[in-house]
């Protein structure tokens, strides 16, 4: 009864358009100053205790990093490595940019920069190449999405937070599907590629693709920095975050010089902006996990889960739903917030792997970003190709339904995902 | 956007001050924390021994997380002024515009009416705080400083969501996060 109050409450406030983490705090103090007898003092600590953890630091250093890197030149020789490898087949130049994605998102850890990174530069220039733009638009709106499933990632490190599963653990399995998806898309868009006849760039001899390497080197260090530190245990993930920005940052400004020092002022407050929306979020959906424990809510759901003698198959059918809903309406970053803590102690219940729960809870949120209305890889694509939000969701279906396939493969072979850090961390 | 130039210079001041704020405490947060890491493994250079055992860095991790709280509190309310804090605002844009006016408001005012009474909670908490002694477990810093950043924070949002008010009443506008915009592009 309590609970279903507090989520009418929460979706009316949601529905007039409020940011939700206002809708989430207004349905905290509503509660707090009408029907329960928690004392405010702890509500107050909570406030201030709501963010003082070091693992959710990781969150601002990944946006800085993030921000380094799509203004610092490394999209472009990260593009110029994955087609000279991949320029001499059909629809080459697109091949190349899904490549460019995949290793973007393992050196920054959000979607939407991945777009804007790889679709800049890579869109235009197929464009120019004589691609249909539905093409290239589907395609990179859809690779960008590897971005929160290869780690670094934004959106892990919020489950993590909300769960207290290991980021670590969770950034290792996030390596293998995330290789296995973009392998995958590749592939696709080959077959597509080829049978339309798309243009091909001339073959690079080995000596272009060993500079072509070199020059990206740089920027691919920030692979082993993130994984190689955190897993040989020389960093906590917060503390790669941070070496990752001061790194992207040197990258940007002294080897690439593709950023001017005097940018930086600007690159350091849009990443304040992004970061301390994020954080306040948090704040206030720790505020709201906090009044749903004290009702006993995820308990009382979790027992009646149990009682309803649904097996997890069901289960994880369920919450992939109600996360593809959620998905198409919010961005992920609240719906990790919001959705783990209430699905987490059901998944135990069913003794499903937390990190198995993570993944899939991740390519939930890739699949989310693709699918309107809020869709944030189709909002930056759209101001990429100037192409209208219906048409770009119309072009990204075909690659929305393979995603599903993906998903549903997640979901139900647990190996995937569990296999890489099962071997690591024993 | 546009009514930037007529604002006071007071409020113009307040901008800035805000902006340059959350702007240093991301650059120095990102430095302290990477010092202290760059340290723990200079330190295991036996040349360099010497010099960098009396340097004790053990505050860093406490003194990043005090920035990044501090950076959020006012980087929420710069967010209120640059409308980042993103809503569910399907149903509400489709409404007749009279009602949406109506509705929009109620939202503004709710993010108004929480940071108020947020602010005020933190204020009571800080003074109360203020009166004990207790201090930070590295930094040793007395904690009432710290936890200042949440009233502060708050009532600074509360009057970003009222000015935001006052702007949507006189032009109609929000101010409007552009995600799709993408810099360099022509």
């Amino acid at each position: 009864m309590t609970a279903l109050l507090i989520f009418f409450l929460l979706v009316v406030l949601m529905l007039t358009g409020m940011p939700i983490s206002i809708s989430l705090g207004l349905t905290v103090l509503t509660f707090l100053f009408t029907m329960t007898e928690v004392p405010l003092e702890s509500v107050a600590l909570k406030l201030f205790t709501g963010i003082e953890k070091f693992e959710i630091m990781a969150i601002p250093f990944f946006i800085l990093a993030g921000n380094f890197l799509t203004h610092g030149g490394v999209a472009k020789r990260l593009i110029r490595f994955g087609t000279s490898f991949l320029g001499h087949l059909h629809g080459g130049l697109g091949l190349g940019g899904i490549i460019a994605c995949a290793l973007f998102a393992a050196v920054s850890g959000s979607s939407p920069a991945t777009v804007v990174a790889i679709g800049s530069i890579v869109l235009p220039a197929m464009v120019q190449q004589g691609f249909p733009r539905q093409f290239g638009a589907g395609i990179i709106t859809t690779s960008g999405a590897l971005g929160i499933l290869i780690p670094p990632s934004i959106v892990m490190v919020m489950y993590a937070v909300s769960t207290n599963a290991s980021i670590g653990q969770l950034f290792v399995a996030g390596v293998v599907p995330g290789i296995v998806l973009a392998t995958l898309l590749t592939l696709l868009a080959w077959i597509v590629a080829r049978r339309r006849g798309y243009p091909r760039l001339p073959r690079a001899s080995w000596l272009e693709r060993w500079r072509a390497f070199r020059e990206s080197i740089w920027g691919l260090l920030l692979i082993v920095i993130v994984i190689g530190g955190i897993y040989a245990g020389v960093f906590t993930p917060t503390e790669a975050a941070a070496v990752s920005a001061v790194w992207a940052f040197v990258v940007s400004v002294f080897i690439y010089k593709d950023l001017k020092l005097r940018e930086v002022p600007r690159v350091l407050l849009a990443s304040a902006n992004t970061s301390a929306m994020l954080l306040y979020i948090i704040t206030n959906a720790v505020l709201f996990s906090f009044l749903l424990t004290h009702e006993n809510i995820p308990q009382g759901m979790a027992e009646w889960m149990t009682r309803q003698d649904l097996g997890p198959t069901a289960f994880l059918l369920v919450v992939n739903l109600l996360l593809l809903v959620a998905g198409s309406l919010m961005e992920p970053s609240s719906i990790m917030l919001i959705i783990a803590p209430i699905v987490f102690p059901m998944s135990q219940a069913l003794r499903i792997d937390p990190v198995h729960m993570g993944v899939l809870m991740t390519v939930n949120m890739e699949v989310g970003m693709l699918t309107p209305p809020v869709g944030l890889n189709l909002y930056v694509a759209s101001g990429i190709t100037r192409m209208g939000l219906t048409e770009l969701s119309r072009v990204v279906l075909p690659w929305v339904l393979v995603m599903l396939g993906f998903l549903a493969l997640v979901t139900y072979w647990p190996p995937l995902s569990l296999w890489l850090p099962g071997m690591l961390f024993r | 956007m546009a009514a930037v130039k007529k604002q006071p210079l007071l409020l113009r001041g307040l901008d800035h001050l805000e902006e340059l704020v959350i702007l240093c405490l991301m650059g120095a947060a990102t430095l302290v924390t990477f010092a202290a890491v760059a340290h723990r493994y200079a330190c295991g250079i036996p040349s360099l021994q010497p010099y960098l055992l009396g340097v004790n860095l053990g505050w860093a991790q406490e003194l990043c997380i005090y920035m990044f709280v501090w950076m959020a509190k006012f980087g929420a309310a710069y967010g209120v002024r640059t409308g980042v804090h993103v809503g569910v605002d399907l149903l509400v844009n489709r409404l007749p515009p009279r009602l949406r006016r109506t509705i929009v408001t109620l939202g503004l005012c709710g993010g108004a009416l929480f940071t108020g009474v947020v602010g005020t909670l933190g204020a009571k908490f800080v003074w109360e705080l203020s009166r004990t002694d207790s201090t930070s477990p590295d930094l040793e810093v007395p904690v009432w400083i710290v936890y200042l950043a949440v009233p502060l924070g708050s009532y600074l949002m509360c009057f970003r969501f009222l000015q935001v008010i006052a702007s949507f009443w006189r032009t109609g506008e929000l101010p409007h996060h552009d995600a799709a915009r993408v810099e360099g592009l022509p």
